[in-house]
């Protein structure tokens, strides 16, 4: 094996190909700098790859913002757990002020090295090689090594950890007889430089690990709360988290933070949990209470807006999935679900249930902003053949119950969808459910609508909410050459050559008529003008380190 | 006098008992313990994780055994995990040495908030001491405007004052609080409705709204600005109310005889009024106000919900929409001595003002 102490990598033939691809006007800059990246590219030799200035395309990250102040935030501050058991961003982002990620998942695509410099995956997509950043030190003021990255992917593994989200996406690296990691899957070869193995090719494993349950602990963590022993490498310090009320993040100015000249900006973070009403975000953005919220939605926008917030947009792949369990009869019956699918007008569902706030979705929760998306057409939309269907599948005259949570959008949306089955015919019952009785069954039950947030691939969200043995598979929808096409898309670095695979796929989901996927979301937040570098995450995540405030 | 307050506290107990155990059985059935686990746990686990955590965290057992470690009369459970180490009710808290001992409610140890995270005797008495405040502001405004309104009106009953205070306090009593708290925020809180944009297009303010409405920043600092609104929406229902009964019984008693004596004798109306005819007015009000207190334990939920201020009713609807087990036995207990305390301090007080009334 060869020591690495220069690393300068040779560009990915994989990434060659995109730039191609880019240039011929296939791929847009932001898919072009996700796949560009997730192979291990720098972005700004990425950038160089397509002629476009690195400068501008990572400005809107690094814009150099003034020091000092204090920023409060409205976001919801749920009981605190270890992070690879998080299960809501806003845990994450908590944590985020001294907890940092190998690689982060940027607004606009692209991949970027935290704690690692770069690194490498073979053609075939199944031996990256990471390059931890130097100079990198815990606040403990231990240097940061391999051994601690070994370490991470060790939690990450580890099965029999009840809730442990990473362990459903390291599959490759688990040793399926132990449940933990694989001995061999990662090799540490010097104190930076370390390799992993993966049992089965998967293009998505950089991505997975920029996801917000991999925040990198200390080698000597294991388990157990966060907050209570904050030993990280971020630029903050927890002062104190009470859980449904406040938490407030200070610089640590005793920590020499690796990325000081250009981030960290905040003397003090506030967090406020103030319910889940949006109108006392209101009461108290009124009132110069809280300066950001965490996120905005429905008609509370134009309530912002209107008292003169800035807001920020950005386009995501979350969606809301109205699904089928095809445990439950009578979806059982392909072509009960398939006339359901056909009597529904997505783009009706759009402007109904989320005021045209997105994009028209095609049933099949492949997203255009997907890398490997394939354009396969819009779905069908035909209220007559649908209500013949049904007749002919025998369920003309039953009752069917279509259960939302009781948030504004989501249950306006099944609302959509409900009203136009029964303009074909069909006959609809609806039930909202409050948080905590509808995520007790969410998986269960026979007719429903959840929420799914994005992830930065396609067959990320595929493997975990449809593969037979997904974690998250609320269909349970089992499909032998399904599962086979998606294993092979895991391995197909050349992404023309993923498309034509995942065309099969998205086609597959669309003719068993597994959910019907009414749109894409743009997500909102808002702020007072005074706040920079705020913008909206696609995924939720705040990079505070590179929040600053106007004086 | 002794016989009958140790009586009261026997059914004071004998209260709570019965009703914790209602609240126990109802939040320890199955699918709200499935709940919990989830909002535990991870909120996507599948029903076999949520088996095992259930199991791990000492839910699988009996629900009679649970309730008498809760009280501390049976020894808290203890298990061995996976890896070796003892998990267990007292162990939690105090280490292995608490072993097979017991901790419940008897050994002072109220248990452990899941909605919260921390201990829920810390929990009660940081949201009863928030509730706290704001009663008092709600008592210190209520009161004493109720019964200067109840007794204006009945000192001449079928007045034009009459007439219109009672009009005053019947339309503030009709109104319930999720209706004025709502039209207050609305008329006050609002810098593009109301009364705010008028004030600041006259220069008359500077702020961007008159009032605050949300009453978070009043858990750390109570100002003027971040607690009107709290407060006089709960002030304003309880203030009709005493205003009628205060009325109510003073139109009666300035109808007796010994009143229109001390005016025949030619004592001044007002002289009447503070000297004779008060002190037997309040009689009736007093008891009002006392059993004003529970409702307002229980009356601020909503409010406190509304203002997102984090009191004891907010604490409430925390634990409730959490199945948060212990806090809400705690909080069950809590209103029991309330509402069993103010009924015996009005019954004691009741007979002080009216001698011709005895306890015991």
């Amino acid at each position: 094996m060869r020591t690495i102490t220069e690393h300068q990598p040779a560009p990915h033939p994989a990434a060659l190909r995109y730039a191609a691809e880019y240039r011929d006007g296939r791929l847009g800059r932001r898919e072009f700098l996700t796949r560009a990246t997730a192979l291990g590219m720098g972005a700004g030799a990425a950038c160089g790859l397509i002629g476009v200035s690195a400068r501008g395309a990572l400005a809107q990250d690094h814009g150099a913002g003034t020091h000092g102040g204090t920023l409060r935030i409205q976001m919801d501050l749920k009981a605190m757990k270890e992070p690879r058991r998080f299960d809501w961003s806003e845990l994450a982002n908590f944590c985020r002020g001294w907890l940092e990620y190998l690689v982060e998942y940027n607004r606009d695509g692209t991949l970027r090295g935290m704690l690692l410099e770069d690194w490498e995956a073979s053609d075939d997509a199944s031996t990256y090689t990471l390059h931890l950043r130097r100079g990198v030190r815990w606040n403990n003021g231990d240097p940061f090594i391999a051994e601690d990255v070994a370490h991470n992917f060790a939690l990450w593994c580890d099965e029999s950890v009840a809730g442990n989200s990473m362990a459903t996406r390291m599959t490759p690296l688990i040793d399926p007889a132990t449940g933990r990691l694989r001995a061999g899957a990662v090799e540490i070869l010097d104190d930076h430089t370390l390799q992993l193995h993966l049992a089965t090719p998967s293009v998505a494993i950089i991505a997975d690990i920029s996801d917000y349950p991999a925040a990198v602990v200390h080698r000597s963590f294991n388990g157990g709360d966060p907050v209570e022993n904050p030993l990280g490498t971020g630029p903050f310090l927890p002062e104190h988290y009470d859980t449904g009320l406040r938490g407030a993040l200070v610089r640590n100015a005793g920590h020499d933070w690796w990325g000081s000249d250009a981030g960290a900006y905040l003397d003090r973070i506030e967090f406020v949990d103030l319910g889940t009403d949006p109108s006392s975000w209101l009461a108290a953005a009124e009132g110069g209470e809280i300066d950001m919220l965490y996120q905005t939605t429905g008609d509370f926008i134009d309530l912002f807006d209107a008292i003169g917030m800035s807001r920020s947009e950005t386009v995501t792949a979350a969606t809301l999935a109205v699904r089928f369990n095809q445990d439950s009869p009578p979806f059982d019956a392909r072509d009960v679900r398939r006339a359901i699918q056909m009597a529904v007008d997505n783009g009706v569902v759009l402007e109904l249930g989320y005021d045209d706030r997105g994009a028209p979705g095609e049933n099949h929760h492949v997203a255009p902003l997907h890398p490997e998306y394939a354009d396969i057409g819009p779905p069908r939309h035909d209220p007559e053949a649908a209500r013949e269907m049904l007749a002919s599948a025998g369920h003309g005259d039953t009752v069917f119950e279509l259960i939302s949570l009781d948030d504004s959008w989501q249950s306006a949306s099944c609302d959509a969808v409900a009203a136009q089955m029964r303009d074909a015919g069909m006959r609809v019952e609806r039930a909202i459910l409050p948080g905590a009785t509808f995520w007790n069954d969410w998986m269960a039950f026979p007719f429903s609508a959840t929420e799914w947030n994005m992830r930065p691939l396609g067959v990320q969200v595929l493997a975990l909410a449809y593969r037979t043995d997904g974690a998250w598979n609320e269909t349970a929808f089992s499909n032998a050459e399904f599962d086979a096409l998606l294993a092979e898309a895991n391995s197909l670095a050349d992404v023309d050559a993923r498309r034509a695979v995942m065309a099969r796929l998205q086609e597959i989901l669309r003719d068993e008529g597994v959910l019907i996927q009414p749109y894409w979301r743009a997500v909102f937040r808002h702020f007072r003008p005074h706040v920079r570098n705020a913008g909206i995450h696609p995924t939720f995540e705040m990079h505070l380190y590179k929040y600053w405030l106007e004086s | 006098m002794p016989g009958f307050v140790i009586r009261r506290l026997g059914t004071m107990l004998l209260t709570a008992l019965c009703l914790t155990f209602i609240v126990f059985a109802l939040t320890n059935m199955q699918p709200r313990l499935e709940t919990l686990a989830k909002t535990q746990g991870s909120a996507r686990m599948s029903d076999a994780e949520v088996q095992s955590w259930l199991a791990r965290e000492g839910f699988d057992r009996p629900m009679l055994e649970r309730y008498g470690e809760w009280l501390g009369v049976v020894p808290g459970w203890t298990r061995e995990q996976a890896d070796g180490t003892l998990r267990g009710r007292c162990i939690d808290r105090a280490g292995d040495a608490a072993a097979g001992t017991r901790c419940g409610v008897l050994q002072g140890y109220w248990g452990s908030s899941t909605r919260f995270n921390a201990e829920v005797g810390a929990v009660i008495g940081a949201r009863l001491g928030a509730t706290g405040m704001l009663m008092l502001w709600v008592v210190i405004v209520m009161v004493p405007s109720a019964l200067a309104i109840g007794v204006l009106a009945g000192m001449r009953e079928g007045s034009r004052t009459d007439r219109s205070l009672s009009t005053v306090s019947i339309v503030s009593t009709a109104t319930p609080e999720y209706v004025s708290g709502v039209i207050f925020i609305a008329l006050f809180a609002s810098s593009t409705f109301g009364l705010s944009p008028l004030l600041r297009e006259w220069g008359l303010m500077e702020a961007n709204t008159l009032f605050l409405g949300n009453a978070r920043s009043a858990m750390d600092r109570i100002t003027f600005w971040n607690f009107t609104l709290p407060v006089m929406t709960i002030a304003m229902y309880g203030m009709g109310y005493i205003a009628r009964m205060t009325r109510a019984s003073m139109a009666e008693v300035m109808t007796q005889q010994y009143i229109r004596t001390a005016r025949l004798k030619g004592a001044s109306f007002p002289a009447v009024v503070l000297r004779h005819a008060l002190r037997n007015a309040l009689i009736a009000p007093f008891t009002v106000i006392m059993l004003q207190f529970p409702w307002l334990l229980n009356g601020v939920v909503i409010v406190e919900v509304l203002f997102s201020y984090p009191g004891f009713g907010w604490a409430l609807v925390e634990g409730a929409s959490n199945n948060d087990i212990e806090l809400l036995l705690a909080c069950s207990v809590v209103a029991v001595i309330v509402v069993l305390a103010t009924q015996l301090i009005s019954d004691i007080g009741y007979a002080w003002l009216n001698p011709r009334i005895r306890v015991g």
